[in-house]
């Protein structure tokens, strides 16, 4: 045991003379937050449209109306005035605006008269999300011209759907939270433990190492548990700074807290040790690097963090059943959101644990003690 | 008197290459053995294989008694090794760095502190103590390298080019720290080196190893008394150097006439007396003379003897090699 805390004493130690990194893995998720939470954030705003309205006629009018509503209500438009048809396109095709409004002179007279009234919308499709909203907004400016704001009583003989909310609304930032705390872990779990061993091997100190009775399982246990213990610390510092800035509680009860870090732990061992196993013979930090970026979009993507893995096609599906980010990010919102108990999410702890188990024997039993 | 290491027929193989050939070498408790050859001889790999990091490709070894593949693990308890690279942690201070090592060798908690203050006294780290290693020089890591594998007081120390790079002040601190230690911790140590007069001044015998082969084996004395002559007149040539050699080498007095970069080397008994007639003979043979040396034989000439080449031209090779600092260990191994 004695060596075995020496390997974890040598790794920290030498980690805690390197306070930037620290930092930087602490601080990096919590920007990833901030900008994954501000820069898919539904709602686009002011898509600049150039409007040519030729008709000066009522519905000509009413139309200029509705799209102003739509400008100052959602703001989803910033709205350009422009006489000319062909310099609107123009602007559409140069960039300028993401989308021309043309309503031609005979307009309010095809309405009037009620035949095929058109309005027509270029829009700039090559850049698909705003031009979903775009025309979304516009068709609606168009389709509601007739509307008049009565309300209309509900009609008593048609089945209504009522909708029942189990929990309160978690916003789309918040949302993000447990995928932002997972992404912590796994920058920790690659800038420790066996990250540590490639460093050692690259610089020649390994084998100066390995010439000591150290054991393969002092070498391997020794540099999981202080990855562990590095990595816990700042995935927590991150749960924390997280929560508070995205207004989770971020205690709650101490059952929820403490599931929270069971979740944190399982998934740090288990990642730390996998990682062990795929790179614990790499001799180059260069090796580390690459595949630090892989393997975080492998995970992360996939694991139900921003996007749903339900709306994956069957083959990412199956791969997400296997991916220890994805069990962890469940778990992590069921407790976190849904205030769920332990043993309520039982097949996430049961999946973490067996995960750790494979790794870490494959990991000490496939690890070298030669150079 | 037992055996503190004693190899059979060890071998290494890396792909083509054979590092160690069939190497069979027997040393005692006590004694200072020095292992000497030129870069890529062969030194670290057989030290890698004899501290049970490397397996090798056929043969075995007993160091302190135990076998290398078989009881690895007691090996290790066994000894302490300086590797080529210094090897103490840079962001650790020297304690820390002892105290770790101690830690590893299980050594008791007082007598590891004890022992890591006297050591560090010893080699005169102890203002240094507490600071970082990263913020020593070559000769200060060095001697770290080498009090942190003796906390645990092993029996055997394996030191590969512990001095290589070094300055000769810091060299010869080093060598009296080695004796001293071997004296007080009844140590028998292994010594790597392409020093000649580091063998020469440490070692009690010395193997000559080249291309992986034990060439030559004994005491430095020993070694020096099987070439023939007592001294060595060297002839500095420029043209008909073979012409040169090849009267040299016809006449009664010289044992043996070797050409050696550009050198004419002749090993007669009496150098004062034969440099004036081999001059004289060289100039007879059409060639130039430029200098003229005579030397005592030493460890070096018994190389040269032996491979007609010198450990120094390889020491060039080295210096550019250090010169590519930041080669990555791996590839230097
Ligand atoms: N891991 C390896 N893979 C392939 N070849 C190797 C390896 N290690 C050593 N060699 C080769 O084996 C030979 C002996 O190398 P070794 O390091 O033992 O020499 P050395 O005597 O220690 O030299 P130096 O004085 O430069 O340290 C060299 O030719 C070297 O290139
Ligand atoms: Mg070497």
């Amino acid at each position: 045991m004695r060596r075995l805390y020496a390997v974890i004493e040598r790794d920290v130690r030498k980690f805690s003379r390197n306070p930037v990194i620290m930092v930087m893995a602490v601080v990096m998720p919590i920007v990833y937050l901030i900008i994954l939470g501000n820069s898919f954030q539904g709602k686009l705003k002011g898509l600049p449209v150039a409007v040519v309205n030729q008709d000066d006629g009522y519905w000509g009018r009413r139309l200029d109306e509705r799209l102003k509503a739509v400008a100052i209500g959602p703001k989803t438009v910033k709205l350009t005035y422009m006489s000319d048809q062909g310099k609107a396109v123009e602007g559409v095709r140069d960039g300028k605006f993401k989308g021309a409004v043309i309503i031609p002179p005979d307009f309010s007279r095809r309405m009037a008269l009620g035949i095929n009234p058109e309005v027509g919308i270029f829009v700039d499709n090559t850049d698909q999300i705003s031009e979903g909203a775009l025309t979304g907004a516009l068709t609606d400016a168009v389709n509601s011209i007739r509307e008049v704001s009565v309300p209309v009583r509900p009609d008593r003989t048609v089945a209504q759907a009522r909708r029942v909310e189990l929990y309160r609304t978690v916003d789309y930032d918040q949302a993000l939270v447990p995928g932002v705390v997972v992404m912590a872990i796994f920058i920790g779990t690659m800038i420790t433990g066996v990250f540590n061993l490639v460093m050692d091997r690259f610089l020649g100190v390994d084998e100066a190492i390995l010439m000591t009775p150290v054991t393969k399982m002092d070498i391997v246990g020794g540099l999981v548990v202080s990855g562990f213990i590095i990595t816990m610390l700042m995935a927590t510092i991150v749960y924390i700074v997280s929560a508070l800035i995205t207004g989770i509680a971020v205690f709650g009860s101490v059952s929820r807290f403490l599931g929270i870090l069971v979740v944190l732990a399982l998934t740090t061992m288990g990642l730390l040790s996998m990682i062990f196993l795929m790179l614990g013979r790499a001799n180059h930090p260069r090796i580390v690097g690459v595949f630090q970026g892989f393997m975080n979009v492998i995970f992360f993507f996939p694991s139900g963090a921003v996007y749903p893995v339900e709306g994956f096609p069957r083959w990412l599906r199956a791969f997400s059943k296997v991916n220890p980010e994805y069990y962890a990010v469940h778990a992590l919102k069921s407790i976190i959101f849904k205030g769920n108990p332990l043993w309520a999410i039982y097949g996430d702890i049961v999946f973490l644990v067996c995960f750790l188990a494979v790794m870490m024997t494959l990991a000490v039993v496939t690890f070298k003690r030669t150079l | 008197m037992p055996s503190a290491v004693e190899t059979f027929d060890i071998r290494k193989t890396f792909g083509e290459l054979t590092a160690v050939k069939d190497i069979s070498i027997q040393i005692n408790e006590g004694e200072f053995f020095g292992f000497l050859g030129p870069n890529g001889a062969g030194k670290s790999t057989l030290i890698r294989m004899l501290t049970t990091v490397l397996r090798p490709t056929s043969g075995t070894a007993r160091v302190g008694g135990y076998d290398i593949t078989k009881e690895p693990d007691e090996v290790r308890r066994s000894i302490g090794v300086v590797t080529q690279n210094m090897a103490s942690d840079l962001d650790l201070t020297a304690r820390e760095n002892m105290d770790i090592f101690g830690k590893f060798y299980e050594v008791p908690k007082k007598v590891r502190q004890e022992r890591v203050a006297e050591l560090l006294e010893r080699v005169g780290l102890s203002k240094k103590a507490d600071e970082l290693a990263a913020t020593f020089s070559g000769g200060m890591r060095r001697r770290l390298d080498i009090a942190r594998v003796l906390v645990h007081k092993p029996e055997i120390l394996f030191l590969d080019e512990p001095t290589s790079g070094l300055d000769p002040q810091s060299r010869r601190v080093v060598w009296d720290m080695l004796q001293s230690f071997m004296k007080d911790y009844n140590m028998t140590i292994f010594l790597t080196t392409h020093y000649m007069e580091e063998a020469e001044a440490l070692c009690t015998r010395v193997a000559i190893i080249d291309h992986g082969s034990v060439i030559a084996m004994g005491t430095p004395d020993e070694l020096k008394s099987g070439i023939p002559g007592n001294d060595i007149v060297i002839l500095t040539l420029s043209r008909e150097q073979e012409n040169a050699r090849n009267l040299a080498a016809a006449e009664g007095y010289v044992h043996k006439a070797q050409l050696e970069n550009g050198d004419l080397r002749c090993y007669v008994n009496n150098g004062s007396e034969d440099a004036p007639r081999l001059m004289k003979l060289a100039t007879d043979a059409g060639a130039e003379v430029r200098a003229v040396s005579i030397q005592k034989l030493s460890l070096e000439d018994v190389f040269i003897h032996y491979t007609g080449r010198s450990i120094r031209e390889e020491e060039t090779k080295r210096v550019s090699m250090f010169l590519g600092a930041g080669v990555p260990a791996k590839l230097g191994r």
